[in-house]
């Protein structure tokens, strides 16, 4: 296929607790912040907005009152699909899926122009009452959920597992959490941004042992809006472009936990999608300048560094700790200060890490500026890294 | 082999709902039986069971026994639970390989004042509740 993909545009509100109380007299209504997004996200790319022919949403929480979010902000915005207007909703991989699906839309030729955009409202719902739902996700709901899992415990026993496996340390593993701080810090659209020591993370109380509360990801708010168009469409606008290199995805046909024995935290599934979007890309790991991962937590980051093969396996945690993995360093990750930092609006998360990518690529991420970037790869996941989805990008300037 | 019961107080505080197919497994385990279902076309187990067989898709099967001992494959203790796990808090929950043929998940039951380590032998055992059972391995700790 010879049309290939381009982000031309991108816009996303600092991510933070944005959602209101049921009880507080004024709410903020979701509607009202995404529009801005999308008008922003579309004057950054220059072009009209009865251009567009499709918008693939990522669904809203079960908190959004509004029912049929996408035909309603259509509505808002006077928008008049020929391509498609969807919602798309994959579990951890939502942002990640829909905007392979925009992608999809420009590649089949029922756009030239396409958005990808969401919100993410959840942050007024305490933790433990969100979890009641997110906890009918953790396996079999009848034979898992009983047992009292949580989302994160099972990455908690991948870091169980990788602490015995390699002997890394815990402070090898909080040493993500402290460089994510750092980019963070230089990141105008992350929601923790005050710098963080190794000490500081360590001592927090514990979450899922290992895990602390700095190496699990912050409750958060978030909408963004990508602006994805024909390479054709990007080349007339005269500015910097990121295309789509290429694209891997794999579903190892297994939810959180395998019952035939294998390496759990291998993250097949991330190593096969990989290894799918290099050779479409014609690259290897050693080419890629930056990432941006899906990992909720310090040690997903890890194992994501080794699966996709940035880093040896076994050598993730003494990487992240040495600092290769550092902004500077040989293979900077989580430029924006990653899920731990940056934030986690976990359904648009994978929007705000293309938001980076796109910074990155078009030379404009400020102090957080990787020198020289060019080419970037992001993952999603669901489950346990049960499924993948590898995408590479490379600026065009 | 019968199982080791584990009288806890209360009731589940999210039971299991129970189909036609599953009502078998949990009755089993209230006598103190662990079951699965193994096929009978390609003979591989499968947990939790399943109506037909993941890898070859034949829905001819049996029940079959599993083995009740194992080891630690990996573990956590969950601080932070959801509002029906609260009062349980923090609780123990690990994979177990049984027989280092068939790997599962469930509740870890852990001596008082014992060390959890991955690689420690584990058991099976029924929680037995007020309003049913669960099932969950019992680790044995070294002294």
């Amino acid at each position: 296929m010879n049309r290939r993909v381009a982000i031309i545009g991108a816009s996303a509100l600092p991510v933070g607790k944005l959602q209101s109380a049921r009880t507080d007299p004024i709410q903020v209504l979701e509607h009202e912040l995404m529009v801005r997004i999308v008008r922003d996200a579309v004057s950054d790319a220059g072009i009209d907005k009865n251009d567009i022919n499709s918008a693939v949403f990522t669904v809203p929480r079960p908190y959004t009152r509004q029912s049929y979010f996408h035909t309603f902000l259509t509505s808002h915005l006077r928008l008049r699909h020929t391509g498609v207007a969807m919602e798309v909703m994959g579990n951890g991989m939502t942002g990640a899926l829909a905007f392979d699906q925009a992608a999809n839309q420009i590649l089949l030729g029922q756009a030239d122009i396409a958005l990808c955009l969401g919100i993410n409202m959840e942050s007024a719902t305490p933790s433990y009452e969100h979890m009641m739902a997110s906890m009918r996700s953790t396996g079999d709901v009848d034979f898992h959920t009983p047992g009292g899992f949580t989302p994160i415990s099972w990455y908690a026993m991948d870091a169980m597992r990788y602490m015995h496996e390699f002997g890394a340390t815990r402070e090898q593993l909080a040493s993500v959490a402290v460089k994510n701080r750092a980019h963070a810090a230089l990141n105008p659209l992350a929601q923790y941004r005050k710098p963080l020591t190794l000490e500081e993370v360590v001592s927090q109380r514990p979450i899922v042992e290992p895990l602390g509360l700095y190496d699990v990801p912050p409750r958060g708010d978030g909408a963004a809006c990508l602006v994805l168009a024909s390479e054709d469409v990007a080349k007339t606008l005269g500015k910097p472009y990121t295309v789509l290199k290429g694209r891997g995805f794999f579903h190892e046909g297994v939810h959180q936990v395998d019952d035939v024995p294998g390496d759990m935290i291998a993250f097949g599934a991330a190593a096969a999608a990989a290894k799918a979007a290099y050779r479409a890309s014609g690259i290897t790991p050693s080419d890629v300048d930056f990432a941006e991962f899906y990992a909720p937590c310090t040690i997903v980051e890890i194992l994501v560094s080794e699966a996709i093969g940035l880093v040896g396996k076994g050598q993730g945690a003494r990487a992240a700790a040495e600092g290769r993995t550092r902004l500077g360093g040989d293979i900077p990750i989580s430029t924006s200060g990653g899920l731990t930092s940056r934030g986690h609006p976990a359904l648009v998360t994978s929007l705000y890490n293309l938001v980076e990518v796109v910074d990155q690529l078009h030379g404009r991420a400020g102090d957080r500026q990787v020198h020289d970037a060019r080419l970037a790869v992001t993952t999603g996941e669901l489950g346990n890294y049960n499924a993948a989805i590898v995408h590479v990008f490379e600026g065009i300037r | 082999m019968m199982m080791k019961v584990h009288k806890v107080a209360g009731r589940r505080p999210y039971p299991p709902r129970v189909s036609a197919f599953t009502a078998v497994f949990w009755d089993e385990l209230k006598q103190g039986r662990f079951k699965t279902t193994q096929c009978d076309c390609c003979g591989r187990q499968t947990f939790p069971p399943k109506v037909i067989c993941p890898h070859c898709w034949s829905d001819k099967l049996s029940w079959v026994d599993l083995p009740l001992q194992g080891e630690l494959y990996s573990w956590t203790r969950i601080h932070a639970a959801p509002t029906v796990f609260q009062p349980l808090a923090p609780y123990a929950v690990g994979i177990v390989e049984l027989d280092k043929r068939l790997r599962l998940a469930c509740p870890l039951i852990v001596p008082g004042g014992a060390t959890v380590s991955i690689g420690n032998k584990i058991e099976m055992v029924v929680m037995e509740f007020e309003d049913g059972p669960l099932f969950a391995a019992s680790v044995a700790t070294a002294r």
